[in-house]
């Protein structure tokens, strides 16, 4: 299990950034065994510094990283598979070499490297481009070797800052494929994603961070739960004043009238909705995870 | 295999494999191959062809051994005459007692037949002149050509390379830094590890050049035959050299990393290493200075201050003996710079390679922990 506890940082002021700026406030959130956790939150809430801080390429003002109870060491990070925001490579390498470059540096022998790298290049659809330098590829096709750079040790955790961004939905239905199989192999994948359709349909867990801190954490069922939920009527030219006395707003599209309420007695609703008209629609809302997210950062 | 080696090698097969290294290494060799056998092409003719009409040879070769003399008889003064019109022989000897020439004769070849011959008149008539005596009372000077001259060309070869290997250093450090690949990296291997993988790999490189040089130069001086007039001492000269050049290169390369990590655009490169490279300048003209006065006070003293001793001492040694405990005393004192300065290098890089975007200033870096 990974864990974040209580991490916190201050940008100084700079040149460029004349004020100094809090970017992490006290963020916490844990990440177990085989969790896709989905990390969210508006620009320049902290995700990329948190992430940055996990890999060990910034250092937090204080907190901890500590990964099943002890503190993250560099060997611990080498297992690690990682995506940072800014994407990198060497653009005049080819692309196999490149990926073969970066297991090696994580430590893989070279009969072994070469086999996995040929996997994730027949897995991310890049068989053909293999011999290409990377400067050659699209930057779509780019990213998908960021990811196989990212895949290619078969880590131990995943890291991954934005991997959907710039991807073809094609892509992204092979991105999400590979990470579900090595999460499905107990393998943890934390990434940051302004997509929150795919983050609600992929993820066990989402973390919803704002101003540097966790503000909403759990699993998007659990969230929606923790919402009062919305009921919904719709009824069809009822009798005038049919609703007064209910809890929540009417509002009247032509001859079609909807109720929205939160609390109250369902069951009466109910009742003095059949009464008043043809009832066309009758349920509780679920909150989407980007409701659950403009209500959480607001 | 560590992180410092994988970093090392991903280094030189990438430049290895650029046509630009393969171009340059060719060029490099074809230029020193051309420089040991210009003295050959341009210095005067060592070789002369003779001929005789009705007269005895002379014991030319006696008197200046390094000269090859050939010889030819002709029947007649025409024939001979045309022979020399016709460039084929530098001069003849008529009867004994007239020298055919085409213009004025080689100054060398006319003393030498002059003297000869009296020598040769005079034996027949009974007298004989013991040679003179030539003695050297001030220091051997045999060599003083020689050894100025490979001053100079070491010299010249050791900026160049230095120069050339460092501003690599400081390119590939900026491309890592600006294209942000540093943080993946640097998720996988320590900083340490991956500066000094880099100066390792890009060191190797400049090695791999030197050597080069040094095999065609020699190579060629003894195949032109330049090589008999070196000095003695020439492979522990060599073996200095090599030295030499990987503690300068060290030296200046941990600072090129350290001053190329604090931009991010290879734009700002030239500016930034502005410092690094007027001092690598100013040690090759002091080491060029030193070249003409090697055994100054200047020189003397110069050549055991780091880094100026990187290129001073193998020029003082190229130039005059140098007693051992001197090279050795200015090397000791190059490594503990050496240390220093890559202590030094790889800190300001450790701290400044994560943070692009603008140019650092050097003295932020250092106070910010
Ligand atoms: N190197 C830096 N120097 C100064 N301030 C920084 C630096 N890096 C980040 N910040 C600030 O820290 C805050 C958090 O930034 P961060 O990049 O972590 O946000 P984010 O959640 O990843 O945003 P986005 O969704 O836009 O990627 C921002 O206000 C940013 O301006
Ligand atoms: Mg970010």
């Amino acid at each position: 299990m990974l864990e974040i506890n209580e991490l916190r940082k201050r940008f100084a002021g700079g040149p460029g950034a004349p004020a100094a700026k809090i970017a992490l406030d006290g963020i916490s959130f844990a990440v177990r065994p085989g969790e896709m956790f989905g990390f969210v939150g508006a620009n320049g809430a902290g995700k990329t510094t948190t992430m940055r801080i996990v890999m060990g390429v910034l250092q937090a003002d204080s907190g901890s990283v500590t990964l099943r109870g002890a503190p993250l060491s560099p060997d611990d990070r080498r297992r690690f598979g990682y995506m940072p925001e800014e994407r990198g490579l060497y653009q005049k390498m080819r692309v196999a070499e490149q990926i073969e470059y970066f297991g090696r540096l994580h430590g893989m022998s070279a009969t072994a490297v070469t086999k996995a790298t040929d996997d994730l290049l027949e897995q991310l659809g890049l068989t053909e481009r293999k011999n290409d330098a990377v400067q050659a590829l699209s930057l779509g096709n780019q990213q998908r070797v960021q990811l196989a750079v990212a895949l290619v040790h078969d880590p131990e955790l995943l890291i991954l800052d934005e991997p959907f961004s710039g991807l073809d939905p094609i892509a992204v239905d092979a991105l999400a494929t590979v990470l579900q199989e090595r999460c499905r192999g107990g393998v943890p994948v934390i990434f940051s994603s302004h997509q929150l359709e795919l983050v609600e349909r992929l993820c066990d867990s989402v973390g919803i961070v704002s101003a540097g801190r966790m503000v909403a954490e759990g699993a998007v069922a659990d969230l929606r739960a923790a919402e009062r939920n919305e009921l919904r009527v719709v009824v069809r030219n009822p009798a005038p004043g049919w609703a007064d006395g209910l809890p929540g707003t009417v509002t009247v599209d032509g001859d079609r009238h909807t109720l929205r309420a939160t609390g109250g007695d369902d069951q009466e609703i109910l009742r003095r909705a059949v009464k008043a008209g043809r009832v066309e629609h009758f349920g509780a809302e679920q909150p989407s995870l980007t409701e659950i997210f403009k209500e959480a950062v607001a | 295999m560590n992180g410092l080696m994988l970093v090392a090698r991903r280094e030189i097969t990438t430049q290895v494999r650029t046509k630009g290294f393969v171009i340059g290494l060719l060029i490099t060799a074809l230029l020193v191959a051309a420089v040991s056998f210009a003295p050959k092409v341009l210095g005067g003719d060592d070789s002369y062809t003779l001929g005789t009409v009705n007269s005895q040879q002379l014991p030319l070769q006696a008197a200046a051994p390094d000269t090859t003399f050939e010889w030819r008889a002709f029947p007649d003064e025409g024939a001979a005459t045309q022979a020399v019109l016709d460039g084929d022989v530098d001069a003849v000897l008529v009867n004994g007692s007239k020298v055919l020439t085409d213009g004025k004769i080689d100054d060398e070849l006319g003393v030498l037949l002059q003297s000869v011959n009296r020598e040769v008149k005079l034996g027949a008539a009974g007298v004989s002149i013991p040679p003179l005596q030539m003695q050297s009372v001030g220091a051997d000077t045999r060599y003083e050509s020689a050894r100025a001259g490979i001053a100079v060309v070491l010299v010249l070869v050791l900026f160049m390379l230095i120069m050339g290997q460092v501003m690599m250093v400081a390119m590939g450090v900026v491309e890592e830094k600006g294209s942000r690949i540093v943080e993946i990296l640097l998720s996988t291997v320590r900083p340490w590890q991956l500066l000094g993988g880099k100066i390792l790999g890009l060191g190797t490189l400049g090695l791999i050049n030197l050597v080069t040089i040094l095999v065609v130069g020699l190579g060629s001086a003894m195949a032109s035959g330049i090589a008999t007039d070196f000095p003695p001492g020439i492979p522990g000269l060599v073996a200095a050299v090599l030295v030499w050049f990987v503690l300068g290169y060290a030296f200046f390369a941990a600072l090129a990393a350290a001053f190329g990590s604090l931009v991010s655009r290879q734009e700002e490169v030239g500016s930034v290493l502005t410092p690094l490279t007027m001092l690598v300048m100013i040690t090759y003209f002091v080491a060029f200075y030193a070249t003409n006065d090697a055994t100054g006070t200047l020189a003397t003293v110069v050549s055991y201050i780091p880094p100026f001793s990187s290129m001073v001492m193998p020029v003082r040694m190229a130039a005059t003996e140098v007693p051992l405990w001197q090279v050795g005393a200015s090397m000791a004192a190059m490594v503990l710079a050496v240390l220093a300065v890559l202590a030094f290098g790889a800190k300001i890089y450790e701290r400044a390679v994560l943070r692009t975007g603008a140019r650092l200033k050097l003295g932020d870096v250092l106070r910010t922990k």
